[in-house]
């Protein structure tokens, strides 16, 4: 990072701090200045909450403005919202779009989830089902479909949808991709238990909702090379955050290592050492990577991270609940409950244990990312595709 | 060589299969968000003979031979673990102790009761600071005129609420592992009790407890085999409820096979069944693998154990394998199955709780390699 930048961030920072003193300033207000001076996320253009500069410098910033006291935009209630659907609306919004999303997107005030898979579409995303029929007159979209995994849909004010508007021409060709209003007659959310116990995820059924042209993102048919940009922001966004040496799993684990030192075996140890090393060379790789996005959108390297990051939180887990011995065979709470943030490395052992089985899955399975991995970042032949020429509407469902 | 199954071990085998599909497998997600399998299957799974097999035909059990209570085990594993360990700890490790080590009005007075479930048994070794290390338990029985008085507290005890007699391990001599009696202890006795412990990773069917003891009083007729051979008798019938673990183990594989193998070639993705894809394969591969590999491990130390030749290790290797391949089985089906892997009705998720204390508890991984390599080389790295 330049040390031009730093100390030009620096002095916004102590300029907004002066302006608007956390003390004395209300919550909401304070983030709309900061919003204002461009400290929101700082590789946003300017204008747009950002000044257009390095994506890593907004670390920096956070830690300044944290520093000083001042509240944060909570960004663990926005998470799809921050970390998947405003880099979409940044890449592929009009101006229109970006004027009015981007910002209540930021300060908290609209909250977002994601419509993309289906009970029939799942690592096969691009066989989406839901229907989009343009209402002309209207000049109106009408959805009708059905999602599911959908975190957040109780809470969210908005979605990002993909859904089929032609169903004549092969399944990538028909797609378009909406942000639609989750406030919207016609769409009703249900819980969805989870093998943690809790619904963090949610089924989300469509029924003749309208959504206005001026909300469809892209053009028409454009919908499956967007959702790829989502796609890979959310690949960067589970196991691609900076953290420090020993935070998330691996810490959890060195922790229980630390503390009962009469549970120690030498088999443990080698274990422990083992993906110790391994998360250091994940976080390391991170690092890279995030450095590698600091000029451009997320490609498909982050499907490594993410793929590395299941695994290995997956293996930590697991030991951790052996290191515990009989205390890591308890369950904090089996109660249906609907969390309003996902914290991976939250409350017991029993429960990382648990959740880190989903980390495989969601956000593309370990086996699909394999894929992106061996055709688009090595250049290995690709899998046989046998619907690629095929229209939707004549595929076997 | 010969590893087919005979007339009688593939009948029991079908019998209680049938009866799991019917009678547990359609109530085992209930149950296990219930915190409690419907104890009214205990008197039908008696019926079936599955807390009468290995018991003797003089003692009301079934009698057969091992192998046919590894295939027992294994459909119980397949179906619900909970119920796996409701007959493993009652009519196996309490009925077994009580067959090999027990006075003759002993066994008169349990087996019977055991083998036909109107009395269900729980096994208490372990104790708060005493799991693995079983040598160093601190609960004290102590010699009173024509009784014993017991006192301490037993951790993490199966069938601990539900149980009517327990098996309690207490000191009556010196430290260590020769200090140590087994007592048979009805649970109505005054300064007995019992709580259940909640909030479990697995294993939610079954009542896992604490046992106070208090000032509890018995005759010395309670005493099961001589005085000081306590841990040998836990020990012995440990080796025993290996074999139990491992083929209730294989249960959870096969039920893995099972519904992974359903799932990939019922669910279509980019226009062919998930099955139809290498990565799937690989890894229906590696649980039909494990499968096979646990089962015959298993049945080898169940035909060591009815041609009367040494198997413990074969049951620590059997367990120690079986325990392992439930928890690699249980996150292959999961991964196959994709999200619907991760929602608490399909088979996987379950299968995933359960198999987690398997290679912890009845021995942990590490103690059965302990086990083995002494074994193998003759030098006990015990510490």
């Amino acid at each position: 990072m330049s040390e031009q930048h730093r100390s030009d961030l620096e002095q916004r920072v102590t300029a907004l701090l002066e302006a608007h003193d956390p003390a004395t300033t209300g919550r909401a207000e304070f983030l709309r200045a900061r919003w204002d001076a461009g400290l929101a996320w700082v590789h946003f253009p300017e204008g747009l909450g950002g000044l257009g500069l390095p994506r890593d410098l907004q670390a920096h910033v956070d830690d300044l403005l944290a520093a000083a006291g001042a509240p944060d935009n909570a960004p663990e209630r926005n998470g799809i919202g921050l970390g998947m659907a405003a880099p979409t609306i940044l890449a592929h919004g009009t101006p229109e779009q970006h004027e009015r999303f981007l910002r209540p997107l930021w300060l908290g005030e609209e909250i977002w989830c994601q419509l993309f898979s289906e009970p029939g579409a799942g690592s096969d995303l691009a066989a989406v089902a839901t229907r989009a029929v343009r209402d002309e007159p209207s000049d109106e979209w009408v959805v009708n479909g059905q999602k599911v995994w959908t975190s957040s849909a109780h809470l969210a004010d908005f979605a990002i949808l993909v859904a089929r508007t032609d169903p004549d021409v092969p399944k990538h060709g028909g797609l378009s991709y909406f942000l639609l209003g989750m406030r919207e007659p016609g769409v009703e959310v249900r819980p969805l238990r989870q093998l943690t116990g809790e619904a963090e995820f949610n089924e989300v059924f469509l029924t003749d909702v309208r959504v206005p042209d001026a909300q469809r993102l892209g053009a028409v048919g454009e919908g499956w090379r967007i959702a790829n940009t989502t796609l890979n922001s959310e690949r960067v966004s589970i196991g691609g955050q900076a953290v420090p040496r020993e935070a998330g799993m691996v810490g959890k684990v060195a922790a229980a290592w630390r503390a009962a030192p009469e549970r120690r075996t030498h088999g443990a140890h080698r274990r422990l050492l083992d993906l110790w090393v391994q998360a250091e060379a994940a976080r390391i790789t991170g690092s890279r990577v995030r450095q590698q996005l600091a000029v451009g959108a997320p490609g498909p390297e982050g499907s490594a991270t993410k793929l590395v990051f299941a695994r290995l939180a997956q293996e930590l887990s697991a030991l951790e609940v052996e290191l515990l011995e009989e205390d890591g065979l308890r369950y904090d709470d089996w109660t249906l409950t609907r969390p309003e943030k996902v914290d991976f490395t939250g409350r017991d052992a029993g429960y990382r244990y648990l959740r880190a089985k989903g980390n495989s899955i969601e956000g593309g399975t370990s086996e699909i990312l394999r894929n992106i991995i061996a055709e688009r970042v090595l250049g290995l032949p690709g899998e046989p595709r046998v619907d690629k020429d095929v229209a939707w509407k004549d595929l076997p469902r | 060589m010969d590893l087919s199954l005979n007339d009688e071990q593939q009948a029991f085998r079908a019998l209680a299969r049938d009866f799991l599909d019917r009678e547990a497998v359609p109530h085992r997600v209930e149950w296990d968000r219930a915190e409690s399998v419907d104890l009214a299957i205990v008197p039908k799974m008696a019926e079936i003979g599955f807390f009468g097999l290995t018991i003797p035909e003089e003692y009301g059990g079934l009698g057969g031979d091992y192998v046919t209570y590894s295939l027992a085990m294994e459909e119980l594993g397949r179906a619900d673990s909970a119920l796996r360990g409701i007959v493993s700890v009652s009519s196996g490790l309490v009925g077994k102790s009580i067959l090999f080590h027990g006075s003759e009005e002993q066994k008169q007075e349990w087996l019977p009761q055991l083998a036909e479930a109107t009395k269900l048994g729980c096994f208490g070794l372990t104790e708060p600071d005493v799991g693995s290390d079983a040598g160093n338990l601190t609960t004290r029985a102590r010699r009173d005129g024509d009784d014993y008085v017991i006192d301490g507290q037993k951790l993490y005890i199966t069938n601990g609420t539900w149980a009517d007699v327990a098996l309690i391990f207490a000191r009556t001599g010196s430290d260590g592992p020769r200090g140590i009696s087994a007592f048979l202890v009805p649970t109505d006795a005054p300064g007995f009790e019992a709580r259940e412990i909640k909030g479990k990773l697995g294993l939610r069917g079954q009542a896992t407890a604490e046992l106070f003891l208090d000032g509890v009083r018995v005759p010395a007729s309670a005493m099961l085999g001589e005085e000081g051979t306590g841990f040998k008798i836990a020990m012995s019938t440990l080796d025993k409820g290996r074999l139990a673990v491992a083929s209730g183990c294989v249960g959870i594989v096969q039920g893995c096979l099972e519904t992974a193998v359903e799932y990939a070639t019922s669910r279509t993705q980019f226009g062919r069944p998930l099955a139809g894809f290498q990565l799937v394969q690989d890894m229906i591969a590696d649980i039909s693998l494990d499968a096979d590999a646990a089962r015959l491990l298993a049945w080898r130390c169940a035909d060591l154990i009815d041609r009367g030749e040494p198997y413990g290790v074969a049951a620590s290797k059997a367990k120690l394998f079986a325990s392992e391949a439930a928890v690699r089985a249980a996150n292959n089906a999961l991964q196959v199955h994709g999200g619907a892997g991760y929602v608490d009705e399909y088979p996987p998720a379950k299968y995933l709780r359960d198999a987690r204390v398997m290679t912890l508890y009845e021995g942990t991984s590490q103690i059965q390699k302990l086990l083995i390599g002494r074994d193998e080389t003759g030098i006990s790295a015990f510490v």
